[in-house]
């Protein structure tokens, strides 16, 4: 087809907006990553400005005052807790709720994705307790177990979807063979459900390293902080004067998800997308 | 036997189930009914027991509390402000990419970027630059926090610059999966840029509209971090959402979990009943289109 010069004035006149916007969608990071590169006086006079000479001592602060490698470990305690919980038991429930047909599987389903609308602020208060009584309060181990319970719900839906698109016949020639069903789920769906893992892997990873209040609730001795927590704590003790600081701080805890986001990018956009519309 | 058989399906099944569903139980559905139970109490932190006080607790927050009546009001402004911009930006930029064929990728990087940085650091990021750099710039130089009608706009910035990515790549899948051969015909009809957006894209884009007006629905009642970081619910209490009041009545101030409770299960309500209504109304929609 034949490009007219309308379409191509319209062309040019998209592309000037979107450097316009993609400028004002990273003028903060810019800025933070400039200012954190300046000793804490030039902050104020040169804002603006490039760092003169740039300045890493900010970062090594930052990194002594978060215990950015102890914050960090801790996360990933977390991370890697929460995961192998959402991931191993929504799989199996998923699957088994998406293959039986009867009544007490869809009452199971229907609790569980019932539960999607519920806002976390709604139960908060009385999670604190349960948390008490039952001792995962206190501890990444448990903020993980926490995690858990709440992730599974969007989990099992997902895989519950995706699972339909596994035919049926599979289940009867393995199982007529003599398969037994957790057999034949652990080494035959497991790797046929990848596909789905790897979203649910992706968006619980993200939701995780990204909550904010559930650890603040839970976690109380800084030595199990998360990196979220750490900077948050620090923030608090500079209460907001000494900025070079706690802006190298805030680079230093978002360059993890940042190096994730970029190493993965095409799957978590793609996950992104599958979760919403599935979910 | 046919009983015996549907025995052991039974069986299966729960081997299955159960284990998620144990933690779920526990974490999700035991706070929810105990929430609900614990409402209609006077149970404070500092006591050991509790006293059953029937609906005191929802008569007080509706009709005692202030702050919490203007914490609704604060929140289901931004929550409309929220899904109208949120949803109209994400379209846009959506349908300003899908067009370029090399740069696509860029800006869509750019774009969803903000979204991958938890809202706590954006809230401080974006502190720093309404205290220290907008000063800094002529026509921007204003109390940005500290003035109750400015920082509504803060937190709405802070929230759509993180939030509009999102459901901009939702916004994306959807027009990539119309089909080609509609688009085709639309041209070969003569169809011009705006027909071919308000007949074909959009219908076509509806189910999408419906996902996306659901999320962020869903996610501006629930605004926290945006508002923690950079006011604090201030000044006085102009910038208080609701999950803040709550979280500030629970573990702040009173400690009095019953009382905040109910506050808890009025947002939960708040929330069932506008997201029921949205989808009801978008679903009668989808069908005409």
């Amino acid at each position: 087809m034949k490009i007219s010069s309308a379409d191509k004035l319209y062309s040019h006149f998209t592309f000037v907006m979107l450097i316009l916007i993609s400028m004002i969608t990273l003028f903060p990071i810019y800025m933070a990553l400039i200012n954190s590169l300046k000793p804490d006086g030039k902050i104020l006079s040169d804002i603006m400005a490039l760092p003169a000479n740039p300045l890493f001592s900010n970062y090594a602060t930052a990194f002594e005052k978060t215990r950015f490698a102890r914050s960090f470990l801790n996360t990933l305690v977390v991370l890697t807790t929460g995961l192998a919980g959402i991931i191993y038991l929504s799989s199996m429930a998923g699957y088994k709720l998406s293959r039986s047909k009867g009544k007490l599987s869809s009452f199971f389903f229907f609790l569980f994705v019932m539960s999607m609308i519920i806002p976390f602020h709604s139960i908060m208060i009385t999670l604190t307790k349960v948390a008490r009584v039952t001792g995962v309060q206190g501890s990444a181990f448990g903020l993980g177990l926490i995690y858990t319970g709440l992730g599974v719900p969007m989990a099992v839906f997902l895989y519950h979807g995706f699972v339909k698109s596994i035919p049926m016949e599979l289940d009867e020639a393995a199982l007529m063979d003599g398969c037994g069903e957790f057999r034949y789920f652990f080494s035959i769906i497991m790797p046929l459900i990848m596909p789905i893992t790897a979203t649910v892997a992706i968006l619980n990873t993200l939701w995780m390293w990204n909550d904010f209040l559930l650890p603040l609730l839970m976690l109380t001795d800084s030595d199990n902080y998360t990196i979220l927590l750490s900077t948050n704590m620090l923030f608090g003790q500079y209460n907001n004067n000494d900025w070079s600081a706690i802006l190298a701080t805030l680079i230093l805890a978002m360059m993890p998800v940042m190096i994730f986001y970029f190493t993965l990018q095409k799957y978590i956009t793609r996950g992104i997308a599958d979760g919403a519309i599935k979910g | 036997m046919n009983i015996r058989k549907s025995f052991r399906e039974t069986v299966k099944l729960l081997a299955f189930v159960l284990p998620a569903f144990a933690f779920y139980s526990l974490f999700v559905l035991v706070p929810a009914f105990g929430g609900f139970y614990y409402s209609l109490t006077d149970w404070n932190a500092l006591n050991r027991t509790h006293n059953f006080v029937g609906l005191s607790n929802y008569i007080e927050a509706f009709t005692e509390d202030p702050y919490f009546i203007k914490s609704i009001w604060f929140t289901l402004k931004f929550v409309l402000y929220m899904v109208v911009l949120q949803n109209v930006l994400a379209l846009f930029l959506a349908l300003l990419i899908e067009n370029r064929k090399r740069t696509k990728t860029w800006f869509r990087t750019i774009f969803f970027m903000p979204n991958m940085i938890s809202m706590i650091i954006a809230g401080f990021m974006w502190l720093f630059i309404f205290t220290r750099v907008l000063p800094k710039i002529e026509i921007l130089n204003r109390t940005w926090i500290g003035d109750p009608r400015l920082s509504f706009f803060a937190i709405l910035i802070v929230s759509l610059w993180a939030g509009v990515g999102y459901l901009m790549i939702i916004y994306i899948a959807a027009i990539q999966s119309i089909p080609g051969h509609l688009i085709e015909a639309a041209l070969i009809d003569g169809a011009k840029r705006m027909a071919l957006l308000r007949y074909v894209k959009l219908p076509m884009i509806l189910p999408a509209v419906t996902i996306g007006l659901f999320l962020s629905l869903n996610s501006s009642f629930k605004v926290f971090e945006a508002v923690y970081a950079l006011t604090g619910g201030g000044p006085g209490r102009a910038t208080q959402v609701i999950a803040l009041n709550i979280f500030e009545e629970a573990f702040n101030m009173s400690n009095r979990f019953g009382y905040a409770s109910a506050k808890a299960i009025i947002l939960f309500f708040i929330v069932a009943m506008i997201t029921f209504i949205q989808l009801k109304i978008m679903k009668n929609r989808e069908v005409q289109a």
